[in-house]
C-alpha cells in the first residue's frame, strides 16, 4: 500500500542514503583496521608521541564516521516500513555497524590500558618499551586511514572526544541502538559464503606475498648451518657481540 | 551481536591468573638496555629483524636476576613463553623455552594476555579469515574446523568479519616488509597461545571462573567459616599418628567390620535384629551404644538417644536451656535460608535477651559480638555463642552426667543381646550362582545328547506327545506359503515338528535360554485349542520352513505370557523349576532344555512382535548344509519335547 504512496523521488533518496551508508561502513572498516595496526606498536620500541598523535587522529576520523553513520542508519531503520524491499540490506548494515562499533570499542579499551602502562612522560619510560622487533613506523598506515572519504566527513562538525569519553560514548550509542531499533540480530543473513575470501583474487600482487612460513623456514635452514652467532660465514665467534653481522 | 557480557574478568574472578602482572614486570625489566637480556639481529633471506634473543640468554638472565639454578630459570622461562610474553621464532607451535641458541622475541604489549577481558571469538574469526585470504584456503585442520564452527556460530556478522579481515590485511600490507613479518609472527604467536592447537596444553587454561565476587560481605563470612572449619595448624606426624592409634583402640570393638556384631550382622545372617536394636530413638539402647557415649561429648550429642538421655539429665538439673540453645543454633546453621532471620530473632528473644525465659549464661564479650552480629543475621551469627555453650556443657555438665543416676539407670537397663547361632546357610551370592550355571552349561555342551527316554520322565507326561504328533501330521500337508504366520498361539507346534524332523545328533545347544519344559504341555494345550492356520511345508521342506516359522510365527508370546503361571502347575516332575517362579535359578531346567539343543535368541520379555520379513540367507545357509543346524526361536524360554518319542 505504501509503495504506491511513495514517490519516485523518495525511493531514489532512500537508495542514495543506503549506498552512502554502505560506503561509510567500508570507510569505517578501513579506519578501524588501520587503527588496530597502529595500536600493535604501542608499548614497543617504535612507540612515541608521534605514534600516539597518529592514533589520536585516526580515532577522531573514526569517531566522525561513526556518529554520522549512526545517525543515518538509525533514521533509515526508524523510517522503514514493513515489507520494504531493502529492509534486509539495511538490517544487514545495522548488524555490521554494531559489530564494528563493538570491535572498535575493544581496541579503544586496549589502547587506553596500554597507554596507561607505558605513559612515556619521562625519559626513563622509554627504557621500559618492549623490544618487539619493529624497525619502521606506521606512517603509511596512518596515511591510509587519513585518505578515507565520507560524504559528511568535512561537512559535519562533531565534538572531539578524548579516549576515555569516547569509550563511554560508544557504550551510550550501543545502548541507544539496542533500545530504539528492534532488529532481530540473528535473523540477518550474510552475503559472504564461507571460505570465499580465500579464493577471490581481487587483491593484486599476491605472487610476491610469500607465506610467513616460507620466510621463517628459510631462516631456520640458514640458522642451522651457522656455527657462529650470525650468518656471516667468517664468523666463528660464539658470543653475541660479534661485530661482523 | 555479542551478548553484552558485562562480567568483569578481573583477577578476582579468574583465580590463578594473578601471576600475569608479575610476569609483565619481569618482562619490562628484561628490556633494559644495560641490565636486560642481550638481543641480536635475526637474519632472514630478505631482511634482518632486530631484537631476537636466544633461549640460553633468557635462562641465564632469569637465573641471575632471581638467584636460582638453571632448571628453575628454564621452567620460569617456559612459563613466560606459555603465557605469550615471549614467542619462539622457530618451531612456533611449541611454547617452551629451549636453553640453546634457538631464537625468541618479545611479544608486543597489544598481544599480551590481559586479565580484564577475555579473548574474543570475533577477533579469532577475523584472524582466520585473514589467514584464509593469505594462504588461499590452505589452513590447518583444526583451523578449518574452527573456521567452520565460527562461521556457523557468528553467521549473522560474517559480512563484518570478512570486511574487517580484508581491511586489516590491506592495512598490514602498507607496512614495510620486515615489520610485516614481525607483525605476522606476533599475531600467529598470539593465537597459538589463546587458541592452542588440539592436543597441546594451554597455560591460559586456569580452570573454572568464580561466579561470585569473593569480596562481597556474605561470601567473605562463608569463606571465613569454612576456613575455620578446616583450619588446622601444622601437626607433627607423631601427634597425628598417636591420635589415630588412640581412636582405633577406643573404637576397635565397636566396629562391626572388625569385631563381631551382636547379635549378628544383618548382611551375613539376613537377620535385622541388630538394626532394630540400634534405631535412633529406641527405648533401651544397647550396651555398646551406651559405652560409646562415654568416649566423648560429641559422641553423646550426635547420637539421638544419647542426646535425649542428656536432655533428661539436664532437665533434672534445671539447666536444659544450654542444650536447647545449642540445638537451636544447629537448626539455624543447617536450616533453610528463608526462615533464617526469624529463627535468629526467636533465638535471641528466648535465650539471649535480658530477662529472656531461658536465658543462657555466656560471657560479656561473646554476648557483645553476638548481639552486634544479630543486627545483620546470617547462618553463622551465633557461632561464637554456640561454641561457648558447647564448651560449657562439655566441661561441666558432661562429667556430671556420666556420674548421674540418669546415666547409671540407662546403663543398667541397656541390653546386651546374645549372639545369634544360626545354622542357616546364607544364600549364595549371584556371582557364585552364575558360575555354577556356566559350569553346568559347559558340562552339557561337552557331553553328547541325552537319552530321550530318560528325559520323558522329567518333562511333561507322555500323553502330550501324542497331541503333538497329531498336530504335526495335520499340518504336514500345508503349503510353505505360510510365511505370513499370524501371531497365533499355534506357533509353537512347529517346534515339535522341527524336533520330529531333526535327528538328535544334529541338535546342538547354544543355550542361553532357561526354558522350562513345562511350557510344552501348555503349548500343546494352547495349540490344540486354537485353530491351526499354519500348515508347515511338506516333510522335505519342513526344515526350511520351520526356522522361518519359528522366527516369524513364534513371536506369539501371548501364549508364553500366559504360560508362566501354568508352568509351576504343569511341571510335575520335580526337578524342573521354571525361572519365572522362583528367584533362585536352579541349573536343572537348563539341562532339560539343553536336550533339545535348539538355539534360542529372543528377549525374555515376550511381547507380541509384528511379523517382519526376516533374512532368508540364514535359512538357505542352513538348508545348504543339509538339514537344520540351527533353529532360532524367537523366544527364549522354550523347552522342546521330543515329539517323536
Amino acid at each position: 500500500m505504501s509503495r504506491w504512496r511513495q514517490s519516485v523521488v523518495e525511493i531514489q533518496t532512500r537508495k542514495r542514503q543506503v549506498n552512502e551508508c554502505e560506503r561509510a561502513q567500508a570507510a569505517l572498516s578501513k579506519v578501524t583496521a588501520c587503527f588496530q595496526q597502529m595500536a600493535t606498536s604501542l608499548g614497543s620500541n617504535m612507540d612515541g608521541s608521534f605514534l600516539r598523535e597518529e592514533l589520536e587522529e585516526t580515532r577522531t576520523v573514526a569517531h566522525k564516521i561513526c556518529s554520522g553513520l549512526h545517525r543515518r542508519l538509525l533514521s533509515l531503520l526508524i523510517e522503514m516500513e514493513q515489507g520494504q524491499e531493502d529492509k534486509e540490506q539495511v538490517e544487514r548494515h545495522w548488524v555490521i555497524f554494531l559489530s564494528s562499533l563493538e570491535n572498535f570499542q575493544r581496541d579503544l579499551k586496549k589502547v587506553k590500558v596500554l597507554q596507561e602502562i607505558f605513559p612515556l612522560t619521562q625519559r626513563k619510560d622509554r627504557q621500559a618499551l618492549i623490544n618487539a622487533g619493529y624497525a619502521g613506523g606506521t606512517s603509511e598506515v596512518a596515511a591510509r586511514a587519513a585518505m578515507v572519504q565520507t560524504p559528511w566527513l568535512s561537512v559535519e562538525e562533531t565534538a572531539s572526544l578524548d579516549l576515555k569519553n569516547h569509550i563511554v560514548e560508544i557504550d551510550v550509542l550501543l545502548e541507544e541502538m539496542f533500545q530504539r531499533v528492534n532488529v532481530p540480530l540473528w535473523s540477518v543473513e550474510p552475503t559472504q559464503e564461507a571460505w570465499v575470501e580465500g579464493i577471490s583474487t581481487q587483491d593484486g600482487g599476491q605472487e610476491e606475498d610469500e607465506s610467513l612460513e616460507d620466510i621463517m623456514e628459510v631462516e631456520v635452514v640458514s640458522q642451522n648451518s651457522t656455527s657462529g652467532c650470525c650468518n656471516h660465514h667468517n664468523c666463528k665467534v660464539g658470543c653475541l657481540l660479534c661485530l661482523l653481522s | 551481536m555479542t551478548i553484552r557480557n558485562v562480567r568483569d574478568h578481573g583477577q578476582r574472578y579468574r583465580p590463578r591468573m594473578a601471576c600475569l602482572k608479575k610476569v609483565e614486570n619481569v618482562v619490562l625489566e628484561m628490556q633494559d638496555p644495560k641490565t636486560g637480556v642481550k638481543s641480536q639481529t635475526q637474519r632472514l633471506v630478505i631482511t634482518t629483524i632486530p631484537h631476537a634473543i636466544t633461549g640460553e640468554d633468557i635462562v641465564a638472565w632469569i637465573a641471575n636476576r632471581f638467584k636460582t639454578d638453571a632448571a628453575e630459570a628454564r621452567a620460569m622461562g617456559t612459563m613466560m613463553v606459555a603465557f605469550g610474553y615471549i614467542y619462539p621464532l622457530q618451531d612456533h607451535k611449541r611454547l617452551i623455552l629451549k636453553p640453546d641458541t634457538s631464537l625468541y622475541r618479545f611479544q608486543t604489549p597489544y598481544f599480551w594476555p590481559a586479565q580484564q577481558w577475555l579473548v574474543e571469538d570475533t577477533d579469532y574469526a577475523i584472524y582466520l579469515a585473514k589467514r584464509n585470504i593469505r594462504k588461499k584456503g590452505m589452513l590447518e585442520l583444526y583451523e578449518q574446523e574452527q573456521y567452520n564452527n565460527l562461521y556457523k556460530w557468528m553467521n549473522h556478522k560474517w559480512d563484518f568479519i570478512v570486511m574487517q579481515a580484508k581491511e586489516q590485511y590491506r592495512a598490514g600490507k602498507e607496512r614495510k616488509k620486515p615489520d610485516r613479518v614481525v607483525f605476522d609472527c606476533q599475531e600467529r604467536a598470539y593465537w597459538v597461545v589463546h587458541r592452542p592447537p588440539p592436543g597441546t596444553v594451554s597455560a591460559m587454561d586456569y580452570g573454572h571462573d568464580r561466579m561470585v565476587d569473593p569480596n562481597m560481605e556474605e561470601v567473605k563470612v562463608c569463606i571465613m567459616f569454612i576456613q575455620q572449619c578446616i583450619m588446622r595448624p601444622r601437626v607433627k606426624s607423631s601427634v597425628s599418628i598417636g591420635a589415630l592409634i588412640k581412636y582405633t583402640t577406643t573404637y576397635k570393638e565397636h566396629d562391626p567390620f572388625l569385631h563381631t556384631c551382636l547379635p549378628s550382622s544383618p548382611w551375613i545372617t539376613d537377620d535385622v535384629t541388630y538394626w532394630t536394636l540400634n534405631m535412633p530413638n529406641v527405648e533401651t539402647p544397647t550396651k555398646m551404644r551406651v559405652e560409646r557415649w562415654t568416649f566423648s561429648f560429641g559422641e553423646l550429642l550426635m547420637d539421638p538417644r544419647g542426646r535425649a538421655d542428656f536432655r533428661l539429665f539436664l532437665k533434672k538439673e534445671f539447666s536444659g536451656e544450654n542444650l536447647a540453645f545449642w540445638e537451636a543454633c544447629e537448626d539455624l546453621k543447617w536450616g533453610a535460608a528463608e526462615t533464617m532471620k526469624e529463627k535468629a530473632q526467636q533465638i535471641y528473644k528466648t535465650f539471649l535477651a535480658r530477662g529472656a525465659p531461658r536465658w543462657i549464661n555466656i560471657d560479656g564479650k561473646t554476648m557483645d559480638i553476638t548481639v552486634k552480629g544479630l543486627a545483620h543475621p546470617h547462618r553463622y551469627v551465633l557461632d561464637a555463642a554456640q561454641t561457648h555453650i558447647y564448651m560449657l556443657m562439655k566441661k561441666d555438665s558432661y562429667g556430671r552426667y556420666l556420674k548421674s543416676p540418669v546415666f547409671k539407670e540407662t546403663q543398667k537397663k541397656a541390653v546386651a543381646p546374645e549372639s545369634h547361632r544360626f545354622t542357616r546357610r546364607p544364600s549364595l551370592s549371584p556371582i557364585i550362582l552364575r558360575q555354577q550355571e556356566e559350569e553346568q552349561k559347559a558340562k552339557l555342551a561337552a557331553s553328547g545328547p541325552v537319552d530321550i527316554t530318560q528325559l520323558c520322565r522329567f518333562t511333561a507326561p507322555v500323553p502330550h506327545l501324542a497331541v503333538y504328533t497329531g498336530i504335526c501330521e495335520a499340518q504336514s500337508t500345508a503349503s510353505p506359503g505360510l510365511m505370513t504366520l499370524p501371531n497365533s498361539a499355534a506357533c509353537p507346534s512347529p517346534i515339535s515338528v522341527a524336533i520330529d524332523s531333526t535327528p538328535a545328533s544334529e541338535r546342538r545347544f547354544d543355550g542361553n535360554g532357561g526354558p522350562s519344559s513345562s511350557h510344552f504341555p501348555s503349548i500343546a494345550e494352547a495349540s490344540v485349542s486354537e485353530e491351526e492356520k499354519q500348515p508347515p511345508a511338506p516333510k522335505s521342506r519342513m526344515a526350511l520352513s520351520l526356522s522361518r516359522l519359528l522366527r516369524r510365527g513364534c513371536n506369539a508370546p501371548s501364549v508364553f505370557a500366559s504360560l508362566s503361571p501354568k508352568c509351576a502347575v504343569a511341571s510335575g516332575g520335580g526337578k524342573v523349576q521354571p525361572l519365572g517362579v522362583e528367584p533362585l535359578a536352579q541349573p536343572q531346567p537348563r539341562r532339560i532344555a539343553n536336550f533339545f539343543q535348539i538355539k534360542v535368541d529372543i528377549p525374555p520379555e515376550c511381547r507380541i512382535y509384528p511379523i517382519d520379513s526376516e533374512d532368508e540367507e540364514d535359512d538357505s545357509a542352513d538348508t545348504a548344509r543339509g538339514g537344520v543346524k540351527e533353529i532360532i526361536c524367537p523366544w527364549e524360554t522354550v523347552t522342546k519335547q521330543d515329539g517323536a518319542g
